[in-house]
């Protein structure tokens, strides 16, 4: 089957342990505000335009078996270095059949996946995909159903309801909070996302990308966060007031093998 | 660190060292010589008798300080006026660069263990038999060389003497010791290798790098924590003290940028027995370079497929702070090479590199690892042109540009046949053999071959490539209508210039370009071979660019690969500057897909890595496992840059507020700031293609 990706990354430090390339899944359910990723939203292929007139095509189609072959190619250095494959998107598991496939492919030569998804589909995509990670990194957005609708579009229920049966799979997972200036970074919010990961859970609070609006001129379109937040790119870290859990489990969980 | 530690970083920082400095005037020196036509050896002789009566005039002890020497003469004589050493070119004789002994390690452990009086009655006993047996260049050399060393004694008496005068009672005690004789302590044994270091280059020697330090002072650090004099904190710091003094001068050593000056280190690697080398004083150089984070010494660290990944984490944890070192080199690949070439085993594990990466031998080895360089775009250029209207196909191509490669190598075994190295009797007298032998360093040593670097390997290669699939796959243009495009920077056929920029090209872990790689690589590998100069040393072929990168991409138009006129080659071994690569990964993959051994002259991958990288706690480990990747596929040297462009952008509009940004250039760490822009631009963008 074809799936389609607006990017392969290689060398991706910050999706999961050990050297690792990332697939970005294009198209996604959700329109967060902040997104810095904007051409992935799009299920559509785009064209994006630099300031010098230069044009790149965006979104690339591929079949399960091109892509797992492009992605073993780094085998070796995966291998090497206790690495692997993650998925990102866009939202990946919005191409969940795909990502599957491929996952599995990748599994069978002997390849840890990962995953990063928003957790904004439907149950049994969700269901079928995670239960093929080594890992997964559950964004959570807000931790508030109406703001999450407002900045995100989206459903928190669906992402909740996801997240409890993840919580439950015994597949390695670690929340993720992309950190927006104004919207859900206050010291409240810190503990609301704390409550809402559960006891135990590691959650990475990421601090906000400045660079975020650089593509959205590129696909002539306006960065939707207005005003656009200032703060200094800081290290990705823990806050003190984290749960005693949240710290770097998730390499050790990574080591102790694939998941069943 | 300590705060006396921060004292005199904080002094070299803000170059307070400036205010002691003077001028000397050595034009009625070098007239001298002119007028009375003195002998080479002896003008070496004066020349260092003369500096060193002048630096001892003036010794300097800073605050706090416990190794001892600061220069304050700004000039070294000049031992050749211009006119006498072009009209030894005109007639027919070849020099290395400026003609003296250079890019080298001296046998520095033996001569501080030894001290300077055992080479003196050394030196003494030879003379004698030399006498005797008539001998009368031996007579002239080792008369020199007693000469030169009093000199140096004689020189370190005045600093004695100051010292005590001054009251710096443990100063003067160590001077007394040191080097006139064999250093007990690991201070007097840096103190001993300071004077010796800096003797050299008062001789006229530049590029004179320090070898393995943590191997030939390992017994002295290792007898002071036995002995309780000393305990690892107190070494670090006479080590860190040692490291700042390095950057004190270095701006008085410039090579073609300043920064460019040759103090490298080697760490870890094997014993000349062939065991493991990394030790505790290893570890101690890494962990004062990256308390420092100075430009030197230059720290190379020597791996292989067995090394901890611990030993790759120390390094990279160097690489994050910014400093463009560690040079990793790999000695699964070196070794053997040097093997092939013809040194001896133990010599062989015994390797550092001279100065920016070309692989040498400490004190044994006079060889010239960098006397030319082949442009490999420049040899493509010529091929085209002589071939544009006959080639049928692109083994044609290829084909020509290799016998273009070939015609060029012959050229320069023709004019390095014989070289002559003018002498230098003070580094003789520190360096394995001379002595025994009667003859001056310059004359030849153990090993006598002659580097030759390859430039813009991979803007070649991608030329192929582009040719292959533009002219002969697609058809798009004919081998003449693409060479005529060149010489017009594509005009009118923005067709043919996206076509050739879309071409396969290396660094993308790419078939079609790395196969032609492993082709061109293996031919220049072996350009050489049988080939010897009148020393009876062989030509060692080289990834290394030096910088010969700059001049040789104005010597040609724009490129088949897509490149345009006036635009740079890459330094060293490393993907062309047009090339938009996957990432490092793939990079590394191209770049060790070729069999690196017969072209181990020297000369690193460059890999640029965006500071974020260490953003995450763990990209210490990740950038760690991309080196051990490099090692285990089979590299055999690396250098990365972690850096930001925005940075950089910032300190080529603000130099003030960047005076301590340090980046890799093409073999050593330089301070941005201190750059030419020319440099300055393509650091700039080399780290364009570095992905976020």
């Amino acid at each position: 089957m074809t799936g389609r990706l607006f990017e392969i990354r290689e060398f991706a430090l910050q999706d999961g342990p050990g050297v690792r390339t990332t697939a970005f899944l294009k198209g996604c359910p959700l329109r967060c505000a902040w997104c810095h990723n904007p051409e992935g939203q799009s299920f559509e292929k785009d064209t994006m335009r630099g300031g010098g007139g230069e044009e790149r095509p965006c979104g690339e189609d591929w079949t399960a078996d091109a892509l797992a072959a492009e992605l073993l190619r780094n085998a070796d250095i995966f291998a090497q270095s206790g690495g692997g494959v993650t998925f990102s998107g866009g939202e990946p598991l919005a191409q969940a059949a795909f990502v599957a496939e491929v996952a599995d492919k990748l599994r069978a030569a002997g390849v840890t996946c990962a995953l990063e998804t928003s957790g904004h589909v439907p149950e049994a995509d969700y269901r079928a995909v995670v239960s093929r990670m080594d890992f997964v990194y559950q964004d959570l957005k807000h931790h508030d159903a109406e703001a999450f609708r407002r900045w995100c579009g989206g459903d928190l229920a669906l992402v909740l309801r996801n997240l409890a049966w993840l919580r439950g799979s015994g597949v390695p997972f670690a929340v993720r909070v992309p950190c927006v200036p104004g919207v859900n970074d206050a010291s409240a919010d810190r503990e609301a996302f704390l409550r809402l990961a559960g006891p135990g859970t590691a959650v990475e609070f990421l601090p906000y990308n400045p660079a975020a609006p650089a593509k959205y001129p590129m696909l002539g379109r306006a960065f939707p966060l207005c005003p656009t937040p200032g703060t200094p790119r800081r290290s990705a870290t823990t806050p003190a007031n984290a749960s005693p859990a949240a710290g770097t489990p998730r390499k050790r969980a990574f080591r102790d093998g694939p998941a069943k | 660190m300590t705060p006396r530690i921060k004292r005199l970083l904080d002094y070299t920082f803000d170059r307070r060292q400036d205010a002691l400095r003077r001028d000397a005037d050595w034009a009625p020196l070098l007239a001298r010589f002119v007028a009375e036509g003195t002998p080479d050896g002896a003008r070496a002789r004066i020349g260092l008798q003369e500096m060193l009566r002048a630096e001892g005039e003036n010794p300097v002890f800073l605050n706090g300080e416990r190794i001892a020497l600061t220069r304050t003469v700004r000039q070294i004589p000049e031992l050749h006026t211009k006119e006498e050493m072009d009209a030894r070119r005109a007639a027919g004789t070849a020099f290395g660069e400026k003609g003296v002994v250079f890019n080298l390690t001296a046998d520095f452990g033996p001569a501080i263990r030894d001290g300077l009086d055992a080479r003196l009655a050394q030196m003494r006993d030879r003379l004698a038999r030399a006498r005797a047996e008539g001998d009368a260049e031996g007579v002239e050399f080792l008369e020199n060389a007693i000469l030169s060393v009093e000199a140096v004694l004689g020189f370190v008496e005045c600093y004695r003497a100051a010292a005590e005068a001054r009251g710096l009672d443990d100063i003067a005690e160590t001077l007394g010791r040191v080097p006139r004789f064999g250093a007990r302590t690991f201070r007097e044994a840096l103190q001993s290798l300071r004077v010796l270091h800096y003797a050299m280059w008062c001789e006229g020697e530049y590029h004179c790098g320090l070898g393995r330090i943590d191997q030939y002072l390992l017994p002295y650090y290792e007898a002071d924590l036995a002995a309780g004099r000393l305990d690892r904190d107190g070494a670090l710091e006479l080590l860190e003290e040692f490291f700042v003094a390095c950057n004190r001068d270095s701006d008085l050593y410039v090579g073609v940028q300043q920064g460019d000056n040759g103090q490298s280190v080697m760490l870890g690697g094997l014993t000349r027995d062939g065991a493991p080398a990394f030790n505790d004083l290893s570890r101690l150089c890494l962990e004062a370079c990256g308390e420092l984070k100075l430009v030197d010494p230059k720290i190379n660290l020597r791996v292989d497929r067995n090394t901890p990944v611990e030993i790759y984490r120390l390094g990279t944890q160097l690489t994050a702070k910014g400093l463009g070192f560690p040079q990793y080199a790999n000695d699964d690949v070196v070794i053997p090479a040097l093997e092939r070439w013809g040194y001896a085993p133990e010599d062989a594990r015994d390797y550092t590199v001279a100065a920016c990466w070309e692989f040498v031998i400490p004190g044994c080895g006079l060889d010239i690892d960098n006397i030319d360089a082949v442009s490999f775009p420049g040899a493509l250029d010529a091929a085209l042109r002589a071939v544009a209207r006959s080639a049928a196909s692109y083994e044609e191509v290829e084909a020509a540009f290799l016998a273009e490669i070939q015609r060029r190598a012959d050229a320069l075994v023709e004019k390095y046949r014989h070289v002559e190295i003018l002498p230098g009797p003070f580094v003789s007298a520190i360096s394995a053999g001379c002595i025994e032998r009667a003859r001056d360093l310059s004359r030849g040593a153990k090993y006598n071959n002659f580097g030759i670097h390859g430039t813009g390997i991979s803007v070649a290669v991608d030329s192929l490539a582009s040719v292959r699939e533009l002219v002969f796959e697609k058809k798009m243009v004919t081998l003449p209508e693409l060479v005529s495009l060149l010489d017009t920077d594509f005009a009118d056929r923005p067709d043919v210039l996206a076509a050739a920029k879309a071409a396969p090209k290396m660094g993308n872990a790419d078939p079609r370009a790395d196969e032609i790689a492993k082709r061109v690589v293996a031919f220049w590998g072996h350009a050489f071979d049988g080939r010897r100069n009148d020393r009876g040393g062989v030509f060692r072929p080289g990834t290394g660019t030096a910088m010969y990168y700059v001049w040789h991409a104005r010597e040609i138009p724009a490129s088949p690969d897509g490149r345009l006129s006036g635009h740079p080659f890459p330094a060293n071994w490393a993907p062309s500057l047009d090339v938009p690569v996957k990432g490092p990964v793939s990079v590394v993959r191209s770049f060790t897909e070729p069999d690196l051994g017969p072209v181990c002259n020297g000369g690193p991958l460059t890999i640029e890595i965006h500071d974020s990288a260490f953003v995450m706690p763990d990209g210490v480990d990740k950038v760690a496992e991309l080196v051990r990747f490099f090692v285990l596929r089979g590299g055999h040297q690396l250098q990365i840059n972690a850096i930001d462009r925005a940075t950089l952008l910032d300190a080529q509009a603000h130099p003030e507020n960047h005076r301590h940004l340090i980046v890799r250039v093409w073999g050593w760490s330089g301070y941005f700031v201190e750059l030419d822009k020319e440099f300055q631009d393509q650091i700039i963008r080399r780290v364009e293609l570095a992905a976020p």
